[in-house]
């Protein structure tokens, strides 16, 4: 039985993408399944395949500065569809300043470099569980 | 690790001895086979080594005068470094350029833009290392060398080819595995013919070190890449000492002080004899490899930023011991972007300070002939090489690629990185020992914090291009390109063409992307022009 569903990607042309690998094995090797998108996506294809998959969890690493743009994009292109997956955000070039920021556009948790990876297990997990919980999957 | 250990995991005693030391390397004088304390015998009074400073931001003219500033601090060599659009291959007027054109790098994809980048650049005396996607900086570098007057055959410089590691390792260009070495070999096959000075085939160990990999992986890698391109250039008619002479290798520089220096020369040895016995190079150039430098970014932190300076600091001071041919340090702003104008100012300081001032040097090799160096230095090449046994029995490179044998080595890596920080095996200050408090940690903040926005105007600069040029004759160079591609002529003269036709990187990409059987446009955005 999966923890849970989580869709990992990267947005545009940010191709810093061993972060988004490691962080994949960490959620498959603690039960969680992960639907890898990778590099070179955008809101849409996001959010298409966040439907298509129904994940409970929209995952981002980021590693330049294209999730500025990219966030308030994504985030209502999700409310046009409805999608009500939570959006988490990891990466090393994320600021303070801009996690606060993020989280104004509706982004649920943001982890840094110095996240731990029980703290982003934690996270994830009581995501996913409220998640599953509302659509009563689970 | 534990703290008898260096970070590479080779066990190591309280001190050594003569009896410690091997016979190998006693005797041998700098500029003498088999090279481990360097090609050259004589130190130089000044400037021993390249420094320079990794650049390019917002559109080529923009870098460009980036490029002059940092020469007129006395930056004695040009590192470029392109931004993730044109690394991905995509000109700025693509869909999924437009959030990231200039911000990382500087923003390429026309003959006029090389001509800018590069104008009032002195290429006759200057040094000029790109990382660009391979194939596409050497034609650039000559159509602007032939706009300004200076022959093909004096160009220095270099340019990145990694063809293995670049797709796991951020610079994807959507190629496969055979196309991305059919793309190296042209452009060494063709600078062994009329660029006898450029460097063809650097062997940047560095990128893809930064996932965490230990000097011993880094170089194993790296003479596994060096050894299936060389093989297959040989293959191609060409002959060892024709190239061989102009293989550089880029390595990393971490924080493990002697590990480092060690790598570097037991490199060099290796190095010799494999192309002395191996490939039966003669020309002493060939046998004594350079080794440049980039220090470590992903050993500085972005906690207490002004460490990184000190990080900095040591490592190049390690990588002046060791007599690397040219040096770049990671600025203290790296972890959350690539460098201000006062970073790059600290960076190349930093080199000139231990240059000019320090005088450590003045004396080539002056840590040959330490017992723990040596004993080091012995060790690591005994490792590295094993190791390239081991990898080489895996299989042919193409399977490993294809396989993802590659990717989830660097992952694997990745993850025991920053395991071993969490865990405290690794210490890190500022990190997981002698933290501070966030609201405290303040010195340089506000400066690396600074952000860059993408340059937007390129895109409707680069729409107006297309829309201006004799269309008819960029679609006759790039269909030429195309049957080059199809029928393994090297790509370098139909390459040329096609810029100097005013064809784009992201059209010819998309043209060789069709003769390997893929689509024009991997994102399904454009349609091919030919």
């Amino acid at each position: 039985m999966t923890k849970g569903r989580i869709l990992v990607a990267m947005f545009g042309t940010d191709q810093h993408e061993l972060g988004a690998v490691a962080v994949a094995g960490l959620l498959r090797d603690n039960g969680f399944e992960v639907v890898y998108l990778g590099r070179f996506q955008t809101p849409q294809t996001i959010v298409q395949s966040a439907l298509d998959e129904d994940v409970d969890i929209i995952g981002i690493s980021c590693h330049s500065w294209e999730f500025l743009d990219y966030v308030p994009e994504l985030m209502a292109l999700l409310a046009e569809h409805r999608v009500d997956a939570p959006v988490v955000l990891g990466g090393s070039v994320i600021t303070t300043e801009d996690a606060q920021a993020m989280m104004v556009h509706g982004v649920t948790s943001v982890f840094g470099s110095a996240s731990r990876s029980e703290t982003i297990l934690e996270t994830i997990s009581a995501l996913a569980t409220q998640r599953r919980a509302r659509v009563g999957v689970g | 690790m534990t703290l008898r250990t260096t970070r590479s995991g080779i066990p190591f005693k309280d001190f050594y001895s003569a009896e410690d030391w091997q016979s190998q390397g006693r005797g041998e004088a700098p500029g003498t086979f088999p090279y481990t304390r360097g090609r050259r015998g004589n130190a130089l009074p000044m400037g021993n080594w390249i420094q320079r400073e990794l650049s390019g931001e917002g559109d080529a003219k923009r870098s460009n005068q980036q490029l002059l500033e940092l020469m007129a601090h006395g930056q004695n060599g040009l590192d470029i470094i392109v931004d993730s659009p044109t690394g991905s291959l995509i000109d700025p007027d693509h869909p999924l350029a437009a959030k990231a054109i200039g911000t990382q790098g500087v923003s390429v994809c026309h003959r006029q833009d090389f001509l800018d980048l590069l104008r009032n650049i002195p290429l006759d005396k200057i040094s000029v290392s790109a990382s660009f996607p391979p194939l596409f900086f050497v034609p650039g570098l000559c159509l602007a060398a032939q706009a300004y007057g200076f022959p093909r055959n004096i160009l220095r410089g270099s340019n990145v080819l990694n063809p293995f590691y670049s797709e796991t390792n951020s610079l994807g260009v959507n190629l496969p595995f055979d196309a991305r070495v059919r793309l190296s070999c042209d452009v060494i096959e063709f600078c062994a013919k009329e660029m006898p000075r450029f460097h063809a085939l650097v062997e940047d160990t560095y990128f893809f070190s930064e996932s965490g990999l230990n000097v011993i992986e880094e170089m194993a890698l790296g003479f596994v890449e060096i050894r299936h391109l060389v093989r297959e250039v040989l293959g191609r008619g060409v002959d060892i000492d024709a190239f061989a002479p102009r293989i550089a290798i880029v390595v990393n520089c971490g924080t493990d002080f002697f590990e480092e220096i060690a790598k570097i020369r037991a490199t060099r040895r290796l190095f010799a004899r494999m192309m002395r016995d191996e490939y039966g190079a003669k020309d002493p150039r060939s046998l004594s490899v350079i080794v440049t430098s980039h220090t470590s970014g992903l050993s500085l932190t972005s906690q207490q930023l002004a460490n990184n300076i000190v990080r900095g600091t040591i490592q190049a001071v390690s990588l002046a011991l060791a007599g690397a041919h040219a040096i770049e340090i990671s600025t203290f702003d790296e972890p959350y972007r690539t460098p201000t104008p006062e970073s790059h100012l600290v960076g190349l300081r930093t080199q000139q300070i231990i240059d000019i001032e320090t005088g450590i040097a003045r004396v080539v090799d002056p840590l040959g002939g330490s017992y723990f160096v040596e004993w080091l230095t012995d060790e690591i090449e005994r490792r590295i090489w094993n190791m390239v046994l081991e990898i080489e029995a895996r299989g042919h490179p193409r399977e490993l690629d294809e396989s993802g044998w590659f990717r989830e080595f660097f992952a694997d890596k990745m993850r025991r990185y920053y395991q071993d920080i969490e865990n405290g095996q690794r210490p890190v200050v500022g990190v997981n020992i002698h933290k501070v408090p966030p609201e405290t940690d303040l010195l340089l903040r506000e400066i690396s914090e600074r952000k860059m926005r993408p340059v937007q105007e390129r895109i409707d600069a680069v729409k107006d291009f297309k829309g201006h040029r004799d269309f008819a004759r960029s679609k006759a160079a790039l269909r030429k390109v195309m049957h080059s591609a199809k029928f393994g002529e090297n790509l370098l003269p139909a390459t040329i063409d096609a810029f100097a036709a005013d064809a784009t990187l992201g059209e010819i990409a998309g043209v060789i992307r069709m003769a390997y059987g893929g689509p024009y446009d991997v994102f399904g955005a454009w349609q091919s022009p030919i």
